[in-house]
């Protein structure tokens, strides 16, 4: 096993040391009736070649696409060549979390950095060093939310979150017996806000929107913030696709008391959706309620600057079943490649990516419209992803794009009955006016393509 | 390591027009501007602005001041840092993986589908139980998605019930899970060895007495859903009454959680299913090799008996069998199947860490049977090696073997006014990671080192010589420890200051 630093003459110089005459002897703590009695039966191990090209035919029986049509919570975005190079580094990739601060400054200031652009992108004051994904983000909003707000346990949940995010947040509700998940309905795509406004209460401690939503459309945070704060709840912001910090304002700017949601599309591939990236950021005064790792600044003995893990007091390793969370990771690797994404991107690649997100989902919208079988569903302003009413059958439509290697929008009756028909639509960066027009000529002949696959 | 003394804060080093970034030509229309005026970007205040040389060679320098598992060995106990293969990352980076999207069509996705069924086949085999979920993104959400099990299998049959009994040996994550799935926690105390007290333990110094694990069975009986135990513990030692354990628990239709942290120890050697396990979760980061990226991500799949499956999170891969002709080799094929009405839901976004599922795939396939038990004695060869070695010069919590990790205490320096914190600080200065501290609670002073399997003889005696020096060291020269690190880029933090006036983030002076 070439992992494995083992010669003969080694190891008994090992065993010898130890006094035993076998490994095997060293395994007399574990009775023998609870033991394993024979081999694993699994295959035998493998060279590096043998297992590379096992490997590389399983990466083969995924299709490969010209262009994906296909966003809903998993951008696929260009990755800037520095990323794989920064993080192959072994002393980013191969470190543990930075419990010896000494010794991970490395590690410890770049999620200072992280931090600080988080709050940047999100108008907040305070973040953390990140969590597993957008889903489980919400739910930790969500919960801290209702321990901010204190004697309030019911959160609304706007039917715009993404779905997956609403059937986590579900799953994490369902053992507090005490605490309510109610659902706001959606009116031309946003929040309703006769709904919202029938559902605000004195035991709503928080109420969370997409931003945009998950059917593209973005909520006027500032409109909803009104109803929600003299109701005495939180607003809470969860944005799926972070390029759109580039092209509205700041969720903290523009009502919202907290902001969560997904940051894979900073530097990460969609990856069949994991490893992603969580976040949340809140406010100042709120800080001491936030889940998860968090760094601070700090100075050693000679008084020079340096950071450390802070706040620790929240967490489960102090205060055990009394924490803000169970939560005792980040997805530091993940979180790092977002960093670096930010330092390269900057201020202008950061704005003038989201213009160009913004100018190929419209170019796309509008080339579509003009086939005869798509309209509009409804009409708000959207960022890089849209919906649009399709007369056609479904299923017709994506064998026609998956024979010409086009992975078309998702079909979103499976999620939403009542846009039964509608497609969710996305353009990035990626996405040329050559690929939009291969699209709409195979849309064109839908009918026909299809019957022939 | 070690090169610098400083690298500023990025922020400090921007210079307004400088670009790391050069975008595509734009072959559309610019895009109209639909938004309202009080929904435009209004600017940003801290996004700094770099070439990208400088941006490439602020993070080079930063990652210099890090220890990696390739400086050397990493003996943080209960933490498996182990070696990190290099194909591993090769094979998560192949486009077939990373560019599929996780809701194009299952027979776009067959390679990904067929790469969670195996693994999970592999790891049924591994723990000896039949129901797998590979979503959980770290151990952590692998512990809250199997107390949710059992919590699930409770109301199914009547009554979620009210109490999970957790080892005071366990790790802190355990009693925050499981109040984070609502339930109330119940210490349950341990013996020396860190292995469960069946019988009340009474205190020599305050006279007080704790109830154990037959007393509290008898009281709470059917309000205790189930129990979170770490085998082997947390002091290395397997827990060698676990069949009892479990069937006492069992007798009141309580469930048994494995917390699989230190399955390094029994992997090819001892099954969890077969010594009374209902569910347990695995470290991928730590068993299956796969980086601990300065904190994540990783993995946490859960496993568990067949009593449990109906209530696993959806969706679940299935293998369907194609027929095909006679004396040919039958094909598969492999979906998510989402109608699973008794599931808990959903416990990721999509599925789970699937980079992280590829990397552990590749290592299974790396090690094999044969491999993954050669790993598992190599680890436990290494552990005792240390404890030979160190014994008589650092106090020992247990003498007897240990299994893949060894814990000692700072007893006898303490002596000298020298206490485990020095002893890691000091090994900073000797170019190494310190191993854990002060973990587990149950042992004053502790140090926890798991050396791993993927140490050989020479770094063993390298650590182990350092170890001895601290330890002479701290006889003769205490100052040195309490001194220490001087060597490493900084010297010992004020966290106190850093938690009661908390900087969190840069703003421009």
């Amino acid at each position: 096993m070439r992992y494995l630093p083992s010669s003969p003459v080694e190891d008994q110089a090992l065993l010898d040391a130890i006094g035993v005459p076998a490994a095997e002897s060293l395994l007399a703590g574990i009775p023998e009736a609870l033991r394993l009695g024979r081999e694993l039966d699994l295959p035998l191990g493998g060279s590096e070649q043998e297992v590379a090209w096992q490997m590389m035919g399983l990466a083969n029986r995924n299709m490969r696409f010209c262009a994906q049509f296909l966003g809903a919570g998993a951008y696929d975005h260009f990755v800037p060549s520095a990323i794989d190079a920064l993080i192959s580094r072994q002393e980013w990739f191969t470190a543990y979390t930075p419990y010896q601060p000494e010794i991970s400054q490395g590690t410890l200031q770049h999620i200072f950095e992280y931090q600080t652009l988080i709050c940047d992108l999100t108008g907040l004051e305070v973040t953390n060093a990140s969590l597993y994904d957008g889903g489980t983000a919400c739910v930790e909003a969500a919960l801290m939310a209702v321990r901010v707000a204190k004697k309030r346990s019911t959160v609304l949940v706007s039917r715009g979150l993404h779905p997956m995010y609403r059937e986590v947040l579900k799953t994490n509700f369902a053992p507090h017996d005490d605490l309510h998940l109610v659902e706001v309905g959606l009116k031309d795509g946003v929040t309703d806000l006769a709904d919202l406004a029938a559902k605000l209460n004195g035991d709503v401690a928080a109420v969370l929107v997409g931003y945009p939503n998950f059917l593209g459309a973005v909520e006027d945070l500032t409109a909803l913030a009104g109803p929600i704060h003299a109701a005495g709840a939180l607003l809470v912001s969860v944005t799926q696709e972070a390029f759109a910090f580039g092209w509205f304002e700041a969720p903290g700017k523009a009502g919202a008391d907290m902001a969560c949601g997904e940051a894979m599309s900073l530097g990460n591939k969609p990856n069949f959706g994991g490893p992603f990236l969580g976040f949340l950021a809140v406010k100042d005064a709120h800080k001491r309620e936030i889940p998860g790792r968090v760094v601070g600044q700090t100075k050693d003995l000679e008084g020079r600057t340096g950071y450390v893990l802070t706040l620790t007091a929240r967490e489960q390793h102090i205060r055990r079943d009394k924490a803000t969370s169970n939560i005792c990771s980040n997805q530091g690797l993940v979180a790092l490649r977002a960093n670096i994404f930010m330092h390269l991107a900057g201020p202008a690649g950061l704005t003038g990516l989201a213009e160009l997100n913004a100018a190929k989902a419209q170019h796309l919208r509008e080339r579509l419209l003009e086939l005869p079988d798509l309209e509009p569903a409804f009409d708000q302003p959207f960022f890089n992803e849209f919906v649009l009413r399709y007369q056609g059958d479904y299923a017709a439509l994506e064998a026609a794009c998956l024979k010409e290697s086009l992975l078309p929008g998702l079909d979103l009756g499976r999620f939403y009955p009542e846009y039964q028909g509608c497609i969710l639509w996305c353009a990035t960066e990626l996405h040329t006016r050559q690929m939009i027009e291969s699209l709409v000529e195979i849309l064109a002949r839908v009918p026909v393509l299809a019957e022939e696959v | 390591m070690f090169l610098r003394q400083r690298e500023p804060l990025s922020f400090e080093r921007s210079v307004p027009g400088k670009r790391g970034m050069d975008l595509p030509k734009p072959d559309v229309p610019a895009a109209r501007d639909t938004r309202p005026a009080h929904l435009k970007r209004s600017g940003f205040a801290a996004l700094p602005e770099l070439s990208e040389v400088e941006v490439i060679r602020h993070f080079t320098r930063l990652s210099k001041w890090n220890y990696g598992v390739d400086d050397g060995i990493y003996p943080l106990g209960s933490c498996t840092m182990k070696h990190n293969p290099r194909l591993n990352e090769k094979v998560a980076g192949l486009p077939g993986f990373t560019d599929s999207h996780p809701m194009a069509p299952d027979a776009l996705v067959q390679g990904n589908l067929e790469l969670v069924y195996t693994l999970q086949e592999w790891l049924k085999e591994i723990t000896g139980l039949p129901g797998v979920t590979l979503q959980p993104s770290a151990g952590a959400a692998g512990e809250l998605t199997g107390v949710m099990l059992i919590r699930a299998y409770h109301v199914s049959r009547g009554a979620k019930r009210r109490v999970i009994l957790i080892p005071d040996s366990g790790h802190g994550t355990n009693p925050a899970t499981a109040a984070m799935a609502g339930y109330e926690v119940v210490e349950l105390p341990s013996l020396p060895d860190g292995t469960i007290a069946f019988d009340d333990v009474t205190d020599p110094a305050s006279g007080k007495t704790r109830k154990g694990l037959r007393t509290l069975v008898a009281e709470l009986g059917p309000e205790i859903a189930g129990a979170m135990i770490t085998n082997p513990n947390t002091v290395g030692v397997f827990e060698y009454r676990f069949k009892e354990v479990s069937d006492l628990l069992h007798s009141v239709d309580a469930l048994v959680y494995m917390d699989g942290a230190n399955m390094n120890a029994l992997v090819g050697v001892a099954r969890p299913g077969d010594f009374g396990v209902d569910v347990m979760h695995l470290n991928l980061h730590k068993t299956f090799s796969t980086p601990h990226g300065g904190g994540g991500p990783g993995a946490g799949p859960v496993c568990c008996a067949e009593r449990l499956m109906p209530f696993l999170p959806v969706p679940v891969v299935v293998r369907d069998t194609v027929k095909v002709g006679e004396g040919e080799v039958p094909r598969h094929t492999y979906r998510w199947d989402w109608d699973r009405p008794q599931s808990i839901g959903k416990v990721h976004t999509f599925y789970g860490n699937f980079g992280i599922l590829v990397r552990a795939m590749t290592y299974c396939l790396s090690h094999g049977s044969d491999g993954l038990k050669a790993a598992t004695l190599r680890a436990i060869v290494n552990a005792n090696y240390i404890r030979v070695r160190l014994k008589g010069a650092y106090s020992l919590h247990i003498d007897s073997p240990s299994l893949h990790e060894v814990v000692f205490s700072d007893t006898l320096q303490a002596k000298h006014d020298v206490h485990t914190l020095d002893i890691a600080k000091r090994l900073i200065d000797h170019g190494y990671h310190p191993p854990t501290i002060y973990f587990p609670l149950i042992v004053p002073g502790a140090l926890m080192i798991e050396p791993t399997e993927s140490e050989g003889k020479d770094e063993l005696d390298a650590f182990c010589d350092t170890m001895l020096q601290i330890a002479k060291e701290a006889e003769e020269s205490p100052d040195l420890l309490h001194q220490a690190p001087v060597l490493a880029p900084l010297r010992r933090l004020d966290e106190t200051t850093a938690a009661r006036k908390p900087v969190l983030r840069w703003t421009k002076a």
